[in-house]
């Protein structure tokens, strides 16, 4: 371990030190709360720093409601309940293949996949844009989902892949002595074991999904089907004076992410470091 | 171990099939649009070469400033989310009570959209009701207020310091997972040798830190240079033009403009120099995982 064993004055500066960035991280988050609760009488007249003298919990009931927010976040619920577990799963198989199965190609097929994780999603924009609008799968969820799936693919792939490799062959000898054929083999071999990797791979799909914009604006264009992100940016702009609804929105929106957060928050520490170095 | 020789393609199908309709084949069809001049509708599209390229670097001026913008972003961020990220693993580098605590709170804006972060921190800078001006107000500094979002001189750096906010729990995260795998010999064995303790982490934990900061360079390179959700949804590139990066800009001239040519152009670029990066930082973490 790199800690340092130091004297208490170091310890206290330490804290100090750790206190006050801290709470200047926390500005913004405490701001946006004392807005929401705010009226927008009280937010004109009373100092900024005031607590909500009552705090106005309508706020979020009328964004929820009128701006569309709950809309936007059941659109956004379903494409990442279908995307994130689908994406796994058809990732998994294209790294069981390269891993598990005897193929020539494996380590041509694993770059080519990899060249996707330098393509900047601006690149494919415009072919995608002709190519759903021919379809009919602009601002549909399969058209959405399609084209999440398809840049959740290499670093599935990538993620996947370098955790297969760490399972032991003999594992997969003992299988086969056993009967199994390829596919109980990685239902009942693999994907068992693979279960931190997937983990944290559903996490940060999900983060990954739930947080998309750049695509979302393209590819959606009707105000029914938009995400979280999109409608956020669209309930803004229709209520840009209104601050205090804007805060409650974003604070709504902040929510489902916030939960995931909590409950997983050991998988995002350990698991980023792990994701990232393969 | 038998096996039919088109098993393997297979398990592959869905993923090559998805991947090649929805990235490789688009990709290419790109590069080929960037040779062309074209609307988007027209059934027509002219063949114009590398004018859409050389037009950019010559004659579109706020093509210049993205472009201007965007290395100014990815020194910043180079600069600052890795500085930054680094003091602060450094700080929670230690015994200390509640040390989960902070931790979540300056990794939690990571996990926030681009677009909740945009609106939070332009209400931050709201010119009349913002926290800032409201701050720099009470403490007698009203000169200073201003509209920091409207204001060209200013609006890119503010956009920046929300981005700061946003963005530098990951490399603290990365940061931290480093430092722990450091053993405690080589620091007790300096002690011994009369070490002090800024030598101990010059000579010591940077060196033995080199595999994290290749990792962290790479990541924080790579979004510094896809810079978007953050510029569109605060300034969406104004005050004029003055914080447009690459990826907004292509935005407008492929979305707005319907200069399709030069848009895939610009998006050829961000390929190009993000495959200067991400090239060699593949074939360094590949090259490891097969060890």
């Amino acid at each position: 371990m790199g800690e340092q064993h130091a004297s208490p004055v170091l310890v206290s500066i330490r804290y100090a030190v750790l206190i006050v960035l801290a709470l200047l991280f926390l500005v913004p988050i405490v701001f946006i709360v004392f807005t929401a609760l705010k009226s927008n009488a009280e937010l004109a007249s009373r100092p900024f720093y005031a607590l909500p003298s009552e705090p106005q919990w309508g706020n979020f009931a009328k964004a929820w409601n009128q701006g569309r927010l709950s809309m936007y976040i059941k659109n956004t619920l379903i494409i990442c309940l279908v995307k994130v577990p689908l994406g796994i799963l058809i990732e998994a198989f294209a790294a069981y293949a390269l891993t598990r199965m005897k193929f020539r190609w494996s380590n041509a097929m694993f770059a080519f996949f990899l060249v996707g994780m330098m393509i900047p999603m601006q690149a494919t924009l415009v072919p995608l844009n002709v190519f759903l609008n021919k379809t009919g799968l602009v601002s549909t969820y399969p058209g959405i989902m399609l084209v999440y799936l398809g840049f959740g693919i290499p670093f599935g792939i990538f993620v996947l892949r370098g955790f297969f490799r760490a399972i032991p062959m003999e594992l997969d000898e003992a299988a086969y002595i056993d009967g199994c054929g390829d596919f109980q083999k990685f239902v009942k071999v693999i994907l068992p074991l693979s279960m931190p990797a997937i983990a944290t791979l559903v996490i940060f799909d999900f983060m990954a999904t739930w947080n998309e914009f750049l695509l979302a604006q393209i590819f959606i264009t009707k105000d029914e089907m938009k995400t979280i992100t999109t409608g956020l940016l669209s309930f803004k702009g229709e209520h840009t004076a209104n601050y205090t609804l804007m805060s409650a929105g974003v604070l709504i929106s902040i929510v489902p992410v916030l939960a995931v957060y909590l409950a997983f928050q050991r998988y995002f520490v350990s698991g980023l470091a792990g994701a990232v170095k393969g | 171990m038998f096996m039919r020789a088109w098993k393997p393609w297979l398990y592959l199908l869905p993923a090559l099939v998805i991947y090649l309709i929805v990235i490789f084949v688009p990709t290419l069809n790109t590069l080929y649009l960037s040779f062309f001049k074209w609307n988007g509708v027209a059934p027509d599209k002219t063949f114009v070469g590398l004018h859409n390229y050389t037009n950019l670097f010559l004659h579109d001026t706020v093509f210049g400033t993205a472009l201007k913008n965007n290395l100014l972003w990815v020194a910043g961020s180079l600069l600052f989310v890795i500085g930054f990220g680094l003091l602060l693993a450094l700080l929670l580098n230690a015994k200390l009570k509640g040390r989960i605590v902070f931790r979540g709170v300056f990794y939690f804006p990571y996990v926030l959209s681009g677009v909740i972060v945009a609106t939070m921190w332009a209400w931050m800078y709201n010119p009349t009701q913002g926290f800032v001006n409201k701050v720099l107000e009470s403490v007698g500094l009203e000169s200073w207020a201003q509209a920091w979002l409207a204001d060209p001189r200013t609006a890119l750096g503010a956009v920046f310091i929300a981005a700061l906010w946003h963005g530098i729990g990951q490399p603290m995260v990365l940061f931290l997972a480093g430092l722990q795998t450091i053993p405690a010999d080589p620091y007790e064995a300096a002690i011994i040798d009369g070490a002090k303790r800024y030598q101990t982490f010059w000579h010591i934990t940077l060196p033995l830190l080199r595999e994290t900061f290749i990792i962290v360079f790479a990541t924080t390179f790579i979004a510094a240079m896809k810079v978007y959700d953050i510029i569109y949804a605060m300034t969406a590139g104004g005050p004029a033009e003055s914080t447009q990066v690459l990826s907004s800009w292509m935005y407008y001239q492929t979305f707005k403009f319907a200069n399709i040519g030069s848009g895939s152009a610009i998006s050829m670029i961000l390929v190009l120099v993000s495959m200067v990066i991400i090239i060699p930082y593949v074939i360094f973490t590949t090259r490891r995982s097969h060890v």
